[in-house]
């Protein structure tokens, strides 16, 4: 409103304005051509123009602002409306961008963990990042120094290069000295021809020559035989030589054996007498050896002769009549039959003896048995005594009391009329009749049992006196014995009564000994021999034992193996089958490696010529395809820097030279195999 | 109900030891707090409720040694049988219920029926169990968590089965020992008795 009212004001400021502008031309054209009466006129009238129409104007200025207002409330309303909206709008805005603004907060937290996060990982990288640079400046370092080494390289490259062209050139030599040498070869292959032609002619000669020499050693032979019948032939001179000289001999020889002869025929005769004298000689010896038999024998019938006279001399002496040994056999026959006869004899009295004894020790037991006997009878007895001599106080005493019961019965009787208690009294008297009748029955009986026991203890008694009169005779039987006896009685009682206390003592030591025993088997003891326990190896306290120890050592493992197993759970399987499908791959692998690595040594043999195997570690035995023998091989043993090393064997002892040439010389192991190669090769084309 | 009118007979006096034993352990256990009260169940037998446990691994245990026992019975081999308590945190022996049985091996022989009632027996047994759940009064409280064990005195010529195991007596180091009442099938007769660990306020 305040905005419109300053418009009013504006615009009737500009109106004026306008107005203060235009009439003054006009005033001054009425100055000018009117004069100075009419101008107050004109001017009233202008005035009063100027108000009317400045009256209309202010009420078309009205309408108009009039119009204005309403349309400026109309657009006020309008824009009100569109306020409140563009406000609600707002306001949803609002609460939009609250959520939003919430979201966008945890969205800064999330970002701001991420960002710590980020920190920690820009921290590592810039750790890994030194380390890196470290790692480059190593790398750079390793780098100048490869550089360096580069250079050094490539100086040397360029030195071999130079080698190479000297190398080069001495191959272009080479190669002219291996042409010229070819071309010698030529020449020596056709030498080599000539001397196969030569060697031809001459093996041709040679066998000529062998033919020539079988024959030679067949004449040889045939030398050998006549020289040796040659020396035969000599023998047998000699031989007739030496019987020519024994023919010369032969008559002095013959005159000799007939010289010889007669001697002969002397000796003969000679012997024969010889051979008699030794016969009589035997004869003679054997005569004497007998007569020394019949001297000997001589003796020993003078000794029995003796003998035999000891022997009657002994008869005689002895006054028995034995003349013979048989004799004596007999008599010694009837003592011992006598002495068998007394030892019988003694052995039944010992028996009786000994029967004796134990009928006496019997005796004896009874004899105390009965002394036993007797004491428990006296006993009795005097109890019985007392028993009776109570009894008898008693009935004196019952006496008594009967006089006194009586008297004063009597007394009451005195006293009191007896028409008034008589019969209460002779009930009361009655009563004490009956008891006194069975009082007296009572001590009869007794008295009865008393002469019982009374006659009881005199057959007792009896019955002792004829059981120590029976031992009494025994006794008298055994009268040395009885002082003895009765010495031996006192030991045995003495030892019974100590056995009886020992009795007590060991009865009282087994109660004891029960008691623990049955105590023992309260607590459960039980005698190993008869009875075993026997327990469910499963039970219950086991088990829990077990589960206590368990739980004791694997706590802590099982709470590990629980957590792993919690985080592994998922991955379980997939690790299985990843387990297997690498297994398969490993399996296939393996496969393929087999293959392709015997692939690889035939090839090697092959092409090579050489079969390599791997005998112990680091040893690897060469046997080549052109060997003479399974068994020629080639060792060489890996040493500790890499370098091959041969080592010896049965096959490299024959190489010597090869070895000498190509490993100490050249040092070359490829060489050295090629150049046996070609050997063994050749060797085996040639033949 | 035939053999309440002929008698026992071996096998039937078997069983019926077998089936006491079975009753006392449980209540044994229960009553003595082996095993917790819930594992439990109600059952009514010899006229008068028992506890039975509801534990298969117990259970098991108990069907499979009473199965053994009820043919040692059978055999008349068996001489005691012995419930031993065991703390578990000093393997000591703290009570042990023991049940001397008294096997009349005559009747191995002869097949004869014994002239007794089941009904008396099962009289006898009763008031042995009722006196088993009356030493709960005297017998002192296990505090610590302990474990049963059963033992079997049995002859020397038995060959030990097959799970079995011979075993040390498990005697209590100190004890006091209670004879309970006992009962006869006129072939077994079972002495019961409790042993249990004297204690120092004692």
């Amino acid at each position: 409103m305040d905005l419109e009212d300053d418009t009013t004001v504006l615009t009737t400021l500009k109106s004026f304005n306008s107005f203060i502008s235009r009439p003054e031309h006009p005033q001054r054209l009425s100055d000018h051509s009117a004069g100075s009466g009419n101008l107050q006129n004109q001017y009233k009238r202008s005035m009063e123009l100027l108000e009317a129409a400045e009256k209309v104007h202010s009420i078309n200025r009205y309408l108009q602002l009039d119009q204005e207002k309403k349309q400026m409330e109309l657009s006020h309303k309008r824009a009100r409306y569109e306020l409140e909206k563009a406000a609600s709008d707002s306001a949803r805005d609002f609460e939009h961008e609250v959520d939003r603004n919430q979201e966008l907060l945890g969205k800064i937290k999330k970002l701001e963990e991420r960002e710590t996060e980020a920190a920690k990982n820009l921290s590592d990288q810039m750790e890994e990042n030194h380390a890196l640079r470290k790692n480059m400046e190593g790398l750079s370092k390793k780098m100048e120094e490869q550089d360096s080494r580069l250079n050094t390289a490539n100086q040397t490259i360029i030195s071999l290069k130079d080698e190479i062209r000297e190398l080069k050139q001495k191959i272009q030599n080479q190669d002219l000295t291996i042409s010229a040498q070819a071309l010698e070869n030529q020449e020596l292959q056709e030498q080599r021809d000539l001397q196969r032609r030569k060697y031809q002619d001459v093996s041709q000669l040679c066998q000529s020559l062998q033919a020539a020499q079988s024959s030679c050693s067949e004449h040889v032979i045939k030398i050998k035989e006549l020289e040796r019948r040659l020396a035969f032939q000599e023998q047998d001179i000699s031989i007739m030589k030496t019987v020519k000289s024994e023919v010369a001999r032969v008559p002095d020889l013959e005159k000799e054996l007939k010289r010889l002869r007669d001697d002969n025929d002397f000796l003969r005769e000679s012997r024969e007498n010889c051979s008699l004298l030794k016969e009589e000689v035997e004869g003679l010896r054997k005569k004497l050896e007998r007569m020394e038999k019949t001297k000997e024998e001589l003796v020993n019938m003078e000794l029995e002769k003796e003998k035999l006279q000891a022997w009657e001399n002994l008869g005689q002496s002895t006054g028995l009549n034995i003349r013979k040994p048989e004799d004596l056999s007999r008599e010694v026959i009837q003592i011992q039959q006598r002495e068998i006869a007394l030892k019988e004899q003694n052995y039944i009295l010992n028996s009786r003896v000994r029967s004796v004894e134990r009928s006496e020790s019997e005796l004896r037991t009874e004899l105390s048995q009965q002394r036993n006997k007797t004491l428990e009878e006296q006993k009795k007895r005097e109890t019985q005594d007392a028993l009776v001599r109570r009894l008898q106080k008693r009935v004196l005493l019952l006496t008594k009391e009967r006089d006194g019961m009586r008297a004063i019965l009597e007394s009451y009787d005195s006293e009191l009329a007896p028409s008034e208690y008589s019969p209460q009294l002779s009930k009361r008297l009655r009563e004490a009749e009956d008891i006194l009748q069975k009082t007296q029955n009572h001590n009869a009986e007794m008295e009865a049992q008393l002469t019982k026991a009374q006659e009881e203890t005199g057959t007792l008694k009896l019955q002792l006196q004829t059981s120590t009169n029976a031992h009494f005779s025994w006794l008298i039987l055994i009268q040395p014995t009885e002082s003895v006896c009765v010495c031996v009685c006192s030991f045995f009682r003495e030892k019974i009564e100590d056995l009886e206390a020992e009795r007590q003592r060991l009865e009282e030591q087994n109660n004891i000994l029960e008691m623990r025993l049955e105590r023992h088997n309260l607590q459960g003891d039980y005698d190993p021999v008869k009875t075993q326990v026997l327990h469910f190896k499963m039970n219950p306290t086991a088990v829990a034992k077990q589960q206590q120890i368990r739980g004791d050592q694997l706590s802590d493992v099982i709470k590990i193996k629980l957590l792993c197993f919690l985080q592994t759970s998922g991955c379980v399987a997939d690790l299985r089958k990843q387990m297997e499908s690498s297994e398969l791959r490993n399996q296939r692998l393996k496969e393929v490696f087999q293959r392709k690595i015997q692939e690889f040594r035939t090839v090697c043999y092959v092409l090579t010529g050489y079969q390599i195997d791997v005998t112990t570690e680091n040893q690897y035995r060469l046997t080549s395809v052109y060997a003479e023998h399974m068994n020629d091989s080639l060792l060489f043993k890996k040493g500790s820097s890499g370098s091959m090393q041969l080592m010896e064997t049965e096959f490299s002892k024959t190489l010597g030279e090869m070895v000498a040439l190509h490993l100490h010389h050249q040092k070359s192991i490829p060489a050295f195999l090629s150049a046996v190669t070609l050997d063994l090769f050749s060797r085996q084309t040639t033949v | 109900m035939t053999s309440t009118l002929k008698g026992i007979t071996l096998k039937g006096s078997a069983e019926l030891v077998a089936e006491f034993f079975s009753f006392g352990i449980n209540s044994i256990l229960y009553q003595r707090g082996i095993y917790p009260p819930e594992t439990f169940t109600r059952v009514t037998h010899y006229d008068m409720s028992l506890q039975l446990t509801t534990d298969p691994k117990l259970k098991s245990y108990l069907t499979n040694v009473v199965s053994q026992l009820k043919e040692w019975l059978f055999e008349c081999t068996v001489q005691k049988l012995v419930l031993v308590i065991t703390c578990l945190e000093t393997n000591e022996v703290l009570e042990r219920w023991q049940f001397d049985i008294e096997c009349d091996k005559s009747a191995k022989e002869s097949s004869a029926p014994r002239e007794k009632s089941i009904k008396t027996i099962q009289d006898e047994i009763r008031s042995v169990i009722r006196q088993i759940t009356a030493t709960v009064t005297f017998l002192p409280l296990l505090e610590t968590p302990c474990a049963f064990d059963l033992l079997v005195y049995t002859d020397k010529d038995l060959v030990i089965p097959e799970k079995w195991e011979e075993s040390g007596p498990q005697i209590i180091n100190q004890s006091e020992e209670v004879r309970l009442r006992s009962f006869t099938t006129s072939i077994h007769k079972v002495n019961s008795m409790v042993a249990y660990k004297r204690t120092d306020s004692a």
